[in-house]
């Protein structure tokens, strides 16, 4: 079972531990890893191209990222808090790591309906 | 790379092995995988040719499997000397558009205030970066100097983000990446949006000109020049043709630049100078070991 997600393109070379991982969000043709130490690194792939690697270097495991909306990918690992009125959702490891982001309302809506869900099952 | 399918701002979807499956659409596959199985039976027990069954068993349960990529974009410039810095100089036409394109290698992008000097040889490629105001000479729209938050505000959707050496050019009404140049003693500037994830963006200011934009093309940062008058939708029409995936505007018209090629040549793209402005401000590529 895949460990870690590896990042590679052009001279850049990113191997992230996926229990680090929390999210990748969008910025224009680039994409920002931020880490559960709050790094954040810059890398020149489009968020697409990151799904793409995880869906085929983890395969199920990836299940853990969810694509939410054009701008995040996310570690569901690490959903801590979803508010729907204010748009806000927070990852959080519960031990100093956490990050405030903002979603369109359907996101959370289905972000939500999907972590409960997971509780039912 | 193969890209994944789009997604909208208001999707969810779970990343597994198939990156196009959707959380709302998870019925598609079991619903999928009993039609393919029952064509199946239904051709094997319609087909009374032996040869014919085997053949088409074979085609439902050994596909071929073709892998479909999308082709890389090639990048423009010539990559064989990863030491010298200097800025290579090419032309093309797109649209009957002649245009420069000036690509600087092994060199550090930064902003900074004033009229560079011709006689900086740390320096192989400047260009204005934001406007100013006529009327009181401030930059307009955000501007971060080296981490120093210089102008605020929003008044161009077009930015450029420098952060740890590395150029994004994007547009967005509010960009962590203004913050994250505070923080990191970066710089950040905005400017007229042209192209935006290859979308032509339209702008207000009607009438023909010498345009330049700074361009993302599949990674390659340049900085790409009209020769010729053009409005600015056929200037960002002719960026899309090319391949640019974000470009922003850059001062353009004959508004002062240079850069110095593999050979230390310096070439004055324009030598017009607009002094008196405190915050007139360039973009800068450099040599590493002199900054």
């Amino acid at each position: 079972m895949p460990t870690h997600l590896v990042i590679s393109k052009g001279t850049e070379l990113l191997r992230v531990p996926l229990v680090s991982l929390m999210y990748v969000s969008a910025e224009g043709n680039y994409s920002v890893v931020v880490t559960r130490d709050s790094h954040r690194t810059l890398m020149s792939m489009q968020l697409g191209q990151i799904e793409t690697l995880i869906s085929e270097q983890l395969g199920s495991s990836g299940s853990i990222f969810i694509r939410a909306g054009r701008g995040l990918i996310i570690n569901t690992d690490y959903i801590n808090y979803i508010d729907i009125s204010q748009q806000v959702l927070v990852l959080s490891d519960c031990e100093g790591s956490r990050h405030e982001l903002t979603a369109s309302r359907e996101v959370l809506i289905k972000l939500k309906e999907y972590v409960e869900s997971t509780v039912k099952k | 790379m193969r890209r994944s399918k789009d997604i909208k701002d208001d999707e969810i979807r779970i990343i597994t092995a198939s990156p196009t499956k959707k959380h709302n659409r998870l019925w598609i596959w079991p619903a999928l995988i009993t039609a393919v199985a029952g064509a199946s039976i239904c051709m094997l027990m319609l087909s009374r040719d032996k040869g014919v069954v085997e053949e088409r068993a074979e085609m439902v349960f050994e596909p071929e499997v073709t892998i479909e990529s999308a082709p890389e974009l090639k990048w423009l410039g010539s990559y064989a000397d990863t030491v010298k810095s200097y800025t290579e100089h090419l032309r093309d036409t797109i649209n009957d558009i002649p245009l420069d394109i000036y690509i600087p290698h092994n060199a550090i992008p930064e902003l900074m205030l004033g009229v560079p000097d011709i006689h900086d040889k740390s320096i192989v490629f400047t260009t204005q970066a934001a406007d100013i105001r006529a009327d009181n000479g401030k930059i307009v729209g955000a501007f971060v100097l080296k981490g120093k938050p210089l102008s605020w505000g929003l008044s161009k959707k077009g930015y450029c983000a420098i952060i740890d050496g590395k150029l994004t050019v994007g547009v967005a009404d509010n960009s962590p990446l203004f913050e994250e140049a505070t923080e990191k003693e970066g710089y950040f500037f905005r400017q007229y949006p042209l192209v935006a994830q290859n979308i032509l963006v339209e702008n207000e200011p009607k009438g023909k000109s010498i345009r330049k934009a700074l361009c993302d093309r599949g990674g390659e940062i340049m900085v790409v020049m009209s020769q010729t008058p053009e409005s600015f939708h056929d200037f960002s029409q002719a960026l899309i043709d090319f391949k640019v995936n974000n470009a922003i505007y850059l001062v353009g018209s004959s508004s002062f630049g240079y850069f110095r090629d593999y050979y230390d040549q310096l070439e004055i793209i324009y030598n017009k100078f607009r002094y008196g402005y405190q915050y007139e401000n360039f973009i800068v590529w450099k040599v590493p070991s002199q900054i």
